[in-house]
């Protein structure tokens, strides 16, 4: 496995403009993007959280509307958006075109969908091509946001999207597309610039497809930052517990209290062995969030993964 | 109905519901239990993950059924969902000449179009399913389907692909000036074919060209295609056919399986009940569950412990049930099984039989094991 294009210790707010979070569906991909945008909220950095096609990131990050594509403030320092691929590719042929009433017929969702199929990789530009722009965007003479996070699609579609560039430019090869995709994937590749954070869970199934995820990404040559394992069972019992808790006169008994302390520790040794799985796959540096029995939507559950991640990032 | 019923008297069983649920791993056992209980049974399987093969214990998971024993003369087949490939040889079955499959067939758009066009993955996983079931070689044919970001993707594949086809959007596509009224004056065509040309410039492609070649040529397939759709439509609407949700209580697959479960109603698609995947035992961990004193004497230090570990898996198992009971009441369907939080995903074939024994305990002399919490 690749693993030379991990950026050693480095965390996802420390100089990157763009950190792109990406993972197996159900991981906890959202609940890190807006615990990342906190870490960069407290180093004093200027946050564009952004989620593409879903809705969860938004109640999160305390915003208390529905995020659309034009970014809204929740805090002086932190905005928000959430990109809709169709209605990226109607805003980018407007621009274009300058003529709304023939672009809007013309781009009906299933007119796009077959205009999608037929250039492959057009959707995924359209969302880079916004968010090329945010990191553009400046006011007096600043960057108007300092970092961009993105909460990208699971894994098997954020390939497609971080590869975009390159498979539309085999397409695109004059013209001002081309002209952009050459600077996108430029800045893709640029270590200085962007970071790609793959998040899992510390189950077999997130475990191996991580890996896969991992070396495909680092096949790109994007810079890598190392995993997130997130929901990390706790450690609620000492080497001493368990041993009492498996000798003769307690193993054999059936009692809720016992159940669950068993399901606990085989559940975290199992979460360990996974772990040790990942890492002699990707070598160290791995970052371990906890679980979150109220789910990450509980009041402190955000601030509570942020303090880790922060620490993680000056332990770095 | 439980789902040894089901097991014992369809033909077709499909697996629906969003992303990483355990749709796949929950559709193998099933396959499996229905095999152990000698029903010629093939899993048709969309996921090509590596781990199913190895779960199943084959070295081949590809387009063409492969047997999988299972002892006392028992066996299973597993196919893996060939999209590509199904669509080739449904137009070629379509077509009433070699030529006419061929000019289809070697279109870049079709190329493109018959594996990454919405709904093209959904509708060739029925074509797949029909055409198992005209074979004849299986009694039960289980799928498992691909995950549904448009919910509505899945089973109304065939009516969408066809609306697709003779959609006025492809219309537009094929002659982009058609969008113009009829009487549409000669300044506003001019126009848009020049807004068009420059769309073709900058972009670098010719893709309206390409796009009028390719409807020009699948609608000579069109009349063949609407015949098939429509035998594929009743089947899945036919009592040979059963739908099973599966999902899990988390609360990032709320919103995606109620509008899954929302446009499934919409299509007339009824589903057969409901499998929740990965559930802590409400009866072991509900709000009234208290645990009587400990029958031997520990630490008290470790018995608050065991008391903390025990609350934390009561609060999450509250947010379980709150995560589900809007689902449930929506689906309108009763619960088929309740699989434990496992602390390890099924990775042999032993541990997909004992899954099943989950699925379908009264099909099964020996009780479910495993340490589940349930």
């Amino acid at each position: 496995v690749a693993i030379s294009r991990v950026v050693p210790g480095h965390l996802p707010f420390a100089a990157q403009r763009l950190v792109v979070v990406t993972g197996k569906g159900g991981v906890g991909k959202t609940a890190v993007t807006a615990a990342l945008a906190h870490v960069a909220l407290d180093a004093g950095r200027r946050v564009l959280a952004v989620e593409i096609g879903r809705a969860r990131l938004g109640p999160l990050l305390g915003a208390s509307e529905p995020l659309g594509t034009d970014p809204v403030r929740i805090t002086s320092a932190l905005s928000a958006a959430a990109i809709e691929p169709e209605d990226a590719l109607g805003d980018f042929v407007q621009s274009v075109l300058r003529l709304r009433i023939f672009a809007r017929r013309l781009l009906e969702s299933t007119s796009f969908q077959v205009l999608a199929a037929a250039a492959p990789g057009l959707a995924e530009f359209l969302v880079l091509h916004k968010i090329n722009g945010w990191l553009d965007a400046r006011r007096l003479g600043r960057p108007l946001y300092d970092v961009v996070l993105v909460d990208a699609p699971a894994s098997g579609h954020s390939l497609p999207l971080l590869d975009a560039p390159r498979t539309l430019g085999a397409l695109a090869r004059i013209g001002p597309v081309a002209e952009t995709l050459g600077a996108l994937d430029a800045r893709l590749h640029d270590p200085a610039q962007t970071l790609v954070v793959v998040v899992t869970t510390p189950e077999e199934l997130a475990v191996r497809e991580t890996i896969e995820l991992h070396a495909q990404l680092a096949g790109l040559g994007l810079p890598m930052a190392p995993p997130i394992v997130n929901a990390m069972p706790r450690r609620r019992f000492s080497v001493a517990d368990e041993q009492r808790l498996a000798a003769p006169d307690v193993a054999g008994v059936d009692h809720p209290l016992l159940d669950a302390a068993r399901f606990q520790i085989e559940r975290r040794a199992n979460a360990r062995a996974q772990l040790e799985i990942l890492r002699s796959a990707l070598g160290g540096g791995l970052v371990r969030l906890p679980f979150l029995y109220d789910g990450p939507e509980a009041a402190g559950g955000i601030a509570e993964l942020a303090a880790v991640l922060a620490d993680a990032a000056d332990a770095a | 109905m439980t789902l040894a019923d089901l097991i014992a008297e369809r033909r077709i069983i499909v697996c629906v519901g969003s992303g990483g649920v355990g749709k796949t791993t929950t559709a193998a056992a099933i396959g499996v239990a229905a095999a152990r209980q000698g029903r010629r049974t093939v899993v048709l399987t969309v996921d090509p993950a590596l781990r199913l093969k190895d779960a199943l214990g084959i070295a081949t998971l590809d387009g063409k059924p492969r047997r999988v024993p299972l002892g006392r003369g028992h066996h299973l087949d597993a196919m893996l969902l060939d999209v590509k490939r199904t669509f080739d040889e449904l137009v070629r079955g379509l077509a009433t000449t070699p030529e006419q499959a061929t000019r289809v067939l070697e279109n870049r758009l079709y190329q493109n179009l018959s594996s990454t066009l919405a709904g093209t993955a959904e509708y060739m996983a029925i074509e797949s399913v029909q055409r198992l079931v005209e074979e004849g070689k299986h009694e039960l044919v289980v799928v498992d389907t691909p995950p549904a970001r448009h919910a509505v993707d899945f089973l109304d594949a065939p009516r969408r692909l066809l609306a697709l086809l003779d959609s006025r959007a492809f219309a537009i596509l094929k002659d982009p000036t058609s969008i113009l009224p009829a009487a549409g004056s000669r300044l506003a065509h001019m126009l848009l074919t020049g807004v068009l040309r420059g769309l073709e410039r900058f972009t670098g492609m010719t893709l309206v060209r390409e796009i009028g070649d390719f409807v020009g040529a699948i609608e000579a397939l069109m009349g063949a295609l609407r015949t098939r759709v429509a035998q594929t439509q009743a089947i899945l609407r036919s009592d040979a056919t059963s739908l099973v949700l599966v999902t899990a209580p988390e609360p990032r697959l709320v919103t995606e399986t109620s509008a899954l479960v929302t446009a499934l109603a919409e299509v007339e698609l009824r589903l057969a009940g409901v499998i929740v995947n990965r559930a802590l035992s409400q009866a072991a961990l509900g709000p009234d569950a208290v645990p009587a004193p400990l029958p031997v004497a520990l630490d008290p230090a470790l018995e608050r412990r065991l008391r903390r570990t025990f609350e934390d898996l009561q609060r999450l198992a509250r947010r379980e049930r709150e995560t589900l009971a809007p689902l449930l009441t929506l689906a309108g369907a009763p619960i088929l099984a309740e699989v434990p939080l496992l602390t390890a995903a099924p990775a042999a074939l032993d541990e997909l039989i004992a899954l099943g024994r989950w699925l379908v305990p009264a099909a099964c002399a020996e009780p479910a094991r495993g340490r589940g919490h349930g």
